[in-house]
């Protein structure tokens, strides 16, 4: 964007040279006609008047332009930084608002036993309980924020990707199996050599794998494939048949503090990493889903010779 | 062989042994501990480049005991054990940096190929390190 | 007696929120129920009578302010406090237009919402009463 802009003005000197030459070109031609001469001069600078002013004008608009374009990332930035601040706000205020009732009602209590009414300490326990429940929720949320914002320089290395897939696939084949979930393989052969940072990919992998049975909950299948794609990526593709993702929620399935699970069980940032995680490394990711009938996420990482 | 030092973390003695002697076979430099306590004790005084650490141990879970490592040492590359993790368990060990997972009971060429990764990428990382130092 | 007293329906989807709320609310003497969704809420409010509604206002299904609009359409007497995480100016017009009482920004003192509460319900029973007697003159009028 801002790179284009030398380019432009050079493009318009392009046309000062020639204008100029053309200028004394045509002041010289009728030199025996001294009045055609005049007007002939006349008329040319007219034009190279009116190619500076061109010029200038050029030069003006795009300066312009670079202040609009910097102000357009500007407020997108701001928009998006905003977007998080009230997710961030609200994630947090819940377990505060949860955290105050629970002082308020230890205050009550600590007033019923100085009055005597019978409550014993034991009547506090439980808010206690509660509220170093919501500290760690609170803890949990501003560490991911930081894994967020940290942005990990991924270390790049050969990695077999049916290998790590299906290590991770072990991972939640236990559970699954326990709730009537069955795991389909179907590795391709001739999956491209990737290097990448295998950490990373595993996380996104598990998370992904991990969503996939929570949609699921009983019954059902987790189809996993992975194979070479058209320009010589490397594709692994998720697909669930569990409940799907309604259309109006899924263009922000990888906004951060997006989440349909209920209050203090998901965080909304684990796909929000995911998605920040494959960017990072040079992928796509994407996702697809009908409800009622499942949804399948597709991972694109760059093959080793691309 | 490459000269690299490895601490196994399992309260299992037997398990433990065997795969200490079987590093040792293949002249790797390897020690075992059987508590989470132990293994950062140890890591304190002693240099060691990749752990094998399992995730359910009494005390001091592998987890917490992960999560002292990083904090301590966050080159550290950490192989997480487990026989029957929660999937939960898992997910919150690869989010602290856990090299890889590795179910028990685990096949000794396997835990050696992705011991040797881990080494890979911690040197990996130390060399990163040491380039931006030279370029400050 | 019990006419001074305001029946309260917390409706929040975070269980222990609610839970410890109307706890608290019911310590202070109010009449107290606690639902985790919009969906029971308004199944409740069909055959139950509240004075006053705290209503949460991210909600999965159906959130508070869709909420709203179906508790003020069946009945615009009710009175409906919102509460909230977070305040986006969006959803604060919104409430507004659709005649919620208030809205509070969580997590806030007890003694704010008790505040609130009060003047939620004293609003009610004035317009109850200024109802009652332009409904009696007019029905004699009527007659």
């Amino acid at each position: 964007m801002l790179g284009n802009r030398p380019f432009e003005l050079k493009t318009v000197r392009h046309y000062l040279a020639p204008g100029l030459m053309m200028l004394v070109a045509v002041s010289l031609i009728p030199l025996a006609h001294p009045a055609l001469s005049l007007l002939c001069f006349l008329a040319g600078s007219v034009s190279f008047l009116t190619i500076r002013w061109l010029h200038a004008e050029i030069r003006k608009a795009l300066d312009q332009k670079c202040v609009l374009d910097a102000q357009l990332i500007q407020s997108q930035k701001l928009a998006s930084i905003g977007e998080l601040s009230s997710g961030i706000a609200h994630e947090i205020n819940n377990p505060l608002a949860i955290i105050g009732q629970e002082v308020e009602w230890i205050r009550h209590v600590a007033k019923e036993i100085e009055a005597g009414s019978g409550l014993t300490i034991a009547d506090m326990q439980d808010s206690v309980q509660e509220i170093t429940r919501q500290v760690e929720r609170c803890r949990d949320i501003t560490h991911k924020l930081l894994d967020f914002a940290r942005k990990k320089e991924p270390l790049i290395q050969a990695v077999d990707l049916n290998k790590l897939i299906e290590d991770m696939v072990r991972l939640v084949e236990r559970e699954a199996k326990q709730h009537g979930i069955a795991i389909e393989r179907h590795y391709g052969q001739n999956v491209p050599p990737v290097r990448t940072d295998g950490p990373l990919v595993r996380q996104v992998v598990l998370n992904i794998l991990n969503n996939a049975t929570y949609a699921i909950q009983k019954e059902g299948v987790i189809t996993v494939t992975t194979k070479e794609s058209e320009d010589g990526s490397a594709d692994i593709v998720i697909s669930d048949t569990g409940s799907g993702i309604p259309k109006e929620d899924l263009n922000k399935i990888f906004d951060p503090f997006f989440t349909t699970k209920p209050p203090g069980k998901g965080t909304g940032l684990g796909l929000s990493i995911c998605h920040g995680i494959i960017s990072r490394l040079g992928g796509t990711i994407a996702v697809e889903s009908e409800v009622g009938r499942g949804t399948m996420f597709s991972i694109r990482l760059p093959g080793a010779k691309t | 062989m490459e000269d690299f030092r490895v601490l196994v973390v399992d309260d299992e003695l037997d398990f433990l042994e065997t795969i200490v002697k079987r590093f040792k076979r293949r002249k790797i430099r390897a020690d075992g501990v059987s508590s989470g306590r132990e293994a950062l004790a140890l890591l304190e005084q002693e240099h060691f480049d990749v752990v094998i650490l399992d995730v359910r141990m009494p005390g001091m879970d592998g987890i917490e005991t992960l999560k002292e490592i990083k904090r301590k040492r966050p080159l550290m590359e950490v192989i997480l054990l487990t026989g029957h993790a929660s999937v939960e368990s898992g997910m919150q060990g690869m989010q602290l940096g856990a090299f890889d997972y590795v179910m028990k009971p685990a096949e000794f060429e396997e835990l050696l190929e992705k011991v040797q990764q881990a080494y890979e990428r911690k040197s990996l990382h130390e060399e990163k390190i040491r380039e931006s130092k030279i370029i400050v | 007696m019990s006419e001074l007293k305001p029946r309260v329906l917390i409706v929040d989807d975070e269980e222990r929120f609610r839970m410890t709320l109307s706890k608290l609310l019911k310590v202070k003497g109010l009449d107290v129920k606690a639902l985790g969704s919009a969906r029971e809420a308004l199944e409740e409010l069909t055959d139950a009578r509240y004075d006053v509604i705290l209503l949460d206002v991210k909600m999965p299904e159906m959130d508070g302010v869709q909420a709203l609009a179906e508790i003020k359409k069946r009945d615009p007497q009710l009175e409906v406090i919102m509460l909230t995480g977070h305040a986006s100016v969006d959803v604060a017009v919104e409430i507004m237009r659709l005649g919620g009482y208030e809205y509070l920004l969580k997590p806030c003192p007890i003694e704010d919402l008790m505040d609130k509460i009060d003047a939620a319900f004293e609003r009610k029973k004035a317009r109850e009463e200024r109802r009652k007697r332009v409904g009696g003159q007019a029905a004699e009028g009527g007659r």
